[in-house]
Order: structure tokens, then C-alpha cells, then sequence
């Protein structure tokens, strides 16, 4: 046992219990406070991550954990999105009516899941952390226990959650019983030889299932729009980052880690999967009404779009190439674009619709006039998002289509998968430009009282904006970790 | 007759479909609910059968963590329950469609 590599987990674990415990003696007044201080708390884990960790090799708990570039790569991503989460709540905590102080420990909680998936190398530990973080949501979706569309998102979730759960349990059963193996080194030693046994094939096959619902991928997205919208803000934003890039390290992890061989024979249901999410994605977004329900489809369609980045890693893995980890590098870059355009997004979506019952895109007008820098920042999310120069959308995708066009001379349906991806990227510019379009030109503006911003709201945004920025501006050191991280798999 | 592998993995099998069976069919969330324990058992005999059959423990000992996981996942998901129908005084699904384009 190595129960120092644990040492992000532990931190985690202990902010929040601590704050659990601090919850107590605070007055209610004073609850709100916490989550700064949970918010400083895991600034501190961050800063102690990037300076003192280095990405070892050494496995913990009988190698059921790793501490590689990939994993770190990934609680560095986790933890920047937790507290940019936690802050958010922080502004949000008088529309939550049960305690404030639960809320921040829950979303430490969900963050230990996301750390704990991120080292997952045992099916075990997938199982465990996949579940904290589910749980836990379940829980911070339906934290506003008197509206009813937050219940029903909590209910919706719950039910799928479970499903999806089952099916990875069953699949993980199946994979043992032929391999006689849960660890992913020792099975990718062994997988070779079930390439042919159904029973493997379909017990990993329900894996993916499991996997394909954390990220909202065709055919198991159904619960992200109504979730996305019925969620408390906080929480939705947390889901769309925190909970999908979890469900994607994952997926990096089985596949090109625990079994490669069988990844490269199942390129093209990658491909066919990937396809049809981003097309899916992008066209429901089109009618919809509610701005987090937009972005519940439009996360459907960045899913689609990070998975086009692991298909044509799996094409790789047969065929030797110049930069096998292109692919996979590119996903990671553009989760990092992601994370800041989203949660700036849903930092706006706090503050401007303070005072409105439903989110609908209407009540955003006359933004423009009310506060620039929420409408600057939801524009550049926007534009971000939909994939527009120079921001850090833009060479996210653009990485991801080189990734796969490189691929096409072996396999024209890379063609194809880019072809649609693109055909996508143009649909989405109508309904991105359409809440940019309520923001500044709407002509049904009844409240134009400017709308006040906290010190800590302010700096969060810029914060947002910066990263979008940066990211877009000048990829480099972003680029470099992503290929450093995704050596630790066997492409 | 002698009672192998293949035996528990049929009757693992048949517990999965049924159970996702009263998920799909069923109306009423507290059976819909029950289908879905069920078909976690249905893995969990699965794993102890496949530990059982090839000498090897790691599969009962995970059998343990999803064990304690589902005792989690129901305490949270009946507290949900219970309170969404304190808020409707309806557990039926069709009740659920609040939330549409």
C-alpha cells in the first residue's frame, strides 16, 4: 500500500468533512461564507498539486489506483472545475432552501468520485467511483426540494442512473467470468485471446453502456436535457463538466488501457456513435426554448465530438502512424476549452436569471444594456463553444478533425465521421447566434435594471474569459500536457 | 444432475431480463425501482457464481462493494421518491413530464 499517492482523495475528503463539521457552528447567516472557504481550500489542494505532484508510475492498493500524467492530468481538470463550481454556488445559495453548507460538502464528495475515477485501474474502482459521483448527484440535483422540476430532474436521473449501473455491473460480471481478471494491466495481458468470445465481447459492450451515460452519448442521452434543465444551476454545470469528463477518462482508461486489442476492431461503432451524437445533439438544439436545456443537447453534441477524438485513437492502435496519441491528446485539450466556455456560461446563466422562474432564452434580453461583461461572457462562451476562431473551441475541434482526417486515407469512413461533424458545427452556429441575439438585439426587453456583480463573481469570469483565451490564443502548453498525459495509455 | 456454471449464469441472466423488464413495462417508480435491484442482484450472483467456479475471490469481494453501493443508492433514490410525492401525491411516471420543448 502507497497511501501517500492518495494524497488529493484524502485532502478532499477531509475539506469536506471539515465543512460538514463547520456547518454546525456557523450561523445560518454566515453558511454562505463556507463555500469560499471551500473554494480557497481546494485552490490550495490545486496549487500543492501542480507544484509538489509529479506524475509516478508506482501503483497503490494492489495497482488498483494509478497516479500517471493521465490521472493527474485529470484531477487538476476536476479540481479547477469544482471550485469555479463552488463559487457559483456560493452566489446561488438563496434560491437553495435546504442547507447551503450539505451543498458544498456534496459537490467535495462528487469531486473525491471524479479524483478517485480518474486513477481508476481496476474495474472495482471504476464501479466505486462512478457510483460516488451518480449518487451524489442524485442528491445535488434535486437539492431544491420545493420545485418541482428539480425533483423530477432528481427522479429522472435516479432512474437512468440506475439503469445504466446495472447494465455496467452485469457487464463487469460477464468480463470477469470469461477472464477471471478486474484489474485493466492484467486483463489487457489476457484480452487478446477472448477477441472471439461473445460473452466478453457483449459483457464489455454493457461497460460501455455504463460509460456512454456518464458522457450522454446516442443511444443513452435521454436524461441529459431534462436534468440539465430541472438541476439547480451549480449542479448542472458540474454535471456538464465534472461528471462528463469523468465518464471519459473512463472510457479512455478501458479502452486503450484494459483492452486495446478488441478497441480496434470496434472502430467503427465508435465512428457510427460519434456520428450520430453530434448530429442528434445539434439538431434537437435547434427548437429549444430553455437556455440549459440548449445546453444539455449542445453537451450531447461536444460528447459526439471528444468521441470522434477516440475513434480515430482506435483507429491507431492497428496501424502504426506518425503521432498515435493525436487523437486522445485532442480530447483532453479540448475538455480544457470546454470546461472554462461552459462554466462561464452557467456563471451568467446564475447571475442574469436571478430573479426568473424559468430559464427561457427570452428572459436574456436586453442583457446587452443590463451588464457587459454577463453578456461579453456568455458571447465568447457561445462563440467559443460553437467553434469560432481564435477562442479555445475552435483548435479543440480543429485538433480533433486533423486527428481524424488522418485516418481517412486507411478508412474512408473517417471521411464520412468528419463530413458529418461538420454538417454539425454549422448547425450549431444557428442556435448559439440565437442566444447571442437575445443577449444584444432583442426587442422584448422589459427589465433593463443593471444587474449587480460580487467581487468573487467578477473575478470568476474574468477568470472564464482568460482561459478561453488562453487556451484558444496559445495552445501550447496546454497541447504539451495533453500528449505528456495520454502516454499513460497504449495507443 | 450436477449444477455448473452455465446453470447460474441462465438463471443470472433470465433475473436481468426480468428485472429490466418491470423497468421498461412498469408504470409505478417503487417497481420500477425494484427492477432495477433486481437486476443488480441478478450481477451480483453472477460474480459469486464466476468467483465460485474459477478459484478466485476477487469477484465475491466486489459482490461486497456493490452491495453497500446499492444500500446507498436506495436510501438516496426512496428519499427521493418520498419526497417528490409529498410535492404530487404521485408516483406514477407519466405524472414526470413537467419538463418538455
Amino acid at each position: 500500500m502507497n497511501l501517500a499517492l492518495l494524497s488529493h482523495e484524502w485532502l478532499v475528503v477531509a475539506l469536506g468533512l471539515c465543512l460538514l463539521v463547520a456547518d454546525l457552528w456557523t450561523p445560518a447567516s454566515a453558511r454562505r461564507i463556507l463555500g469560499y472557504v471551500a473554494a480557497a481550500g481546494l485552490g490550495a489542494i490545486l496549487l500543492y498539486s501542480l507544484i509538489a505532484v509529479r506524475p509516478e508510475l508506482q501503483p497503490a492498493c494492489g495497482n488498483m489506483y494509478v497516479l500517471d500524467g493521465l490521472a493527474l492530468f485529470f484531477k487538476r481538470f476536476f479540481l479547477a472545475a469544482a471550485i469555479i463550481v463552488l463559487l457559483m454556488s456560493a452566489e446561488f445559495f438563496d434560491r437553495l432552501q435546504a442547507g447551503i453548507g450539505e451543498f458544498y460538502a456534496l459537490v467535495l464528495f462528487a469531486l473525491t468520485g471524479m479524483l478517485f475515477a480518474a486513477s481508476a485501474n481496476d474495474f472495482a474502482l471504476l464501479f466505486v467511483s462512478l457510483e460516488l459521483i451518480t449518487v451524489t448527484f442524485y442528491v445535488l440535483a434535486s437539492f431544491q426540494r420545493t420545485r418541482l422540476n428539480s425533483l423530477e430532474a432528481g427522479v429522472k436521473y435516479l432512474i437512468m442512473g440506475a439503469l445504466s449501473t446495472s447494465f455496467t455491473v452485469f457487464g463487469i460480471a460477464l468480463v470477469y467470468g470469461i477472464s477471471r481478471k478486474l484489474n485493466f494491466n492484467d486483463l489487457a495481458a489476457v484480452a487478446p485471446q477472448f477477441g472471439g468470445n461473445r460473452i466478453f465481447l457483449f459483457g464489455l459492450l454493457l461497460v460501455l453502456v455504463g460509460l456512454g451515460f456518464k458522457i450522454a452519448a446516442f443511444p443513452f442521452q435521454l436524461w441529459a436535457p431534462d436534468v440539465y434543465q430541472g438541476a439547480p444551476s451549480p449542479t448542472t454545470a458540474f454535471l456538464a463538466v465534472g461528471s462528463k469528463a469523468a465518464g471519459f477518462v473512463l472510457l479512455l482508461r478501458v479502452l486503450f488501457v484494459a483492452v486495446p486489442d478488441i478497441t480496434a476492431q470496434w472502430s467503427r461503432l465508435l465512428i457510427v456513435i460519434s456520428g450520430i451524437t453530434i448530429l442528434y445533439g445539434n439538431l434537437c438544439a435547434i427548437p429549444q426554448r430553455n437556455i440549459k436545456r440548449l445546453l444539455g443537447y449542445s453537451s450531447i453534441a461536444h460528447a459526439g465530438y471528444m468521441l470522434l477524438g477516440i475513434a480515430a485513437s482506435a483507429a491507431t492502435i492497428a496501424n502504426t502512424t506518425q503521432n498515435p496519441g493525436a487523437g486522445a491528446a485532442a480530447v483532453l485539450y479540448y475538455l480544457g476549452g470546454y470546461l472554462f466556455a461552459v462554466l462561464g456560461a452557467f456563471t451568467v446563466i446564475c447571475l442574469a436569471l436571478r430573479h426568473v422562474e424559468n430559464e427561457d432564452i427570452p428572459a436574456l434580453a436586453g442583457l446587452g444594456q443590463r451588464s457587459p461583461l454577463l453578456a461579453t461572457t456568455l458571447t465568447l462562451a457561445m462563440v467559443s463553444l460553437a467553434g469560432i476562431p481564435p477562442l479555445a473551441g475552435f483548435f479543440g475541434k480543429f485538433l480533433l478533425f486533423k486527428a481524424a482526417l488522418a485516418q481517412g486515407p486507411a478508412h474512408p469512413a473517417y471521411y464520412w465521421l468528419v463530413a458529418a461533424a461538420i454538417a454539425g458545427v454549422v448547425i450549431s452556429l444557428w442556435y448559439y447566434f440565437g442566444v447571442v441575439h437575445a443577449v444584444y438585439w432583442s426587442k422584448e426587453a422589459a427589465n433593463l435594471s443593471p444587474i449587480s456583480i460580487s467581487r468573487t463573481m467578477r473575478a470568476t469570469l474574468y477568470a472564464c474569459v482568460a482561459g478561453m483565451f488562453f487556451i484558444g490564443l496559445c495552445p501550447g502548453p496546454l497541447l504539451d500536457c495533453a500528449a505528456e498525459a495520454v502516454k499513460a495509455l497504449r495507443l | 444432475m450436477n449444477v455448473g456454471i452455465e446453470h447460474y449464469v441462465v438463471v443470472s441472466a433470465i433475473l436481468f431480463a426480468l428485472g429490466l423488464l418491470g423497468v421498461i413495462l412498469q408504470r409505478n417508480l417503487l417497481i420500477i425501482y425494484m427492477g432495477l435491484e433486481l437486476m443488480l442482484n441478478a450481477a451480483n450472483l453472477a460474480l459469486v457464481a464466476f468467483s465460485r467456479f474459477n478459484n478466485n475471490p476477487d469477484g465475491q469481494i466486489f459482490v461486497f462493494f456493490i452491495i453497500t453501493v446499492a444500500a446507498a443508492e436506495v436510501a438516496v433514490g426512496l428519499a427521493l421518491i418520498v419526497a417528490l410525492y409529498r410535492k404530487r401525491q404521485t408516483v406514477q411516471v407519466e405524472d414526470l413530464a413537467r419538463m418538455k420543448l
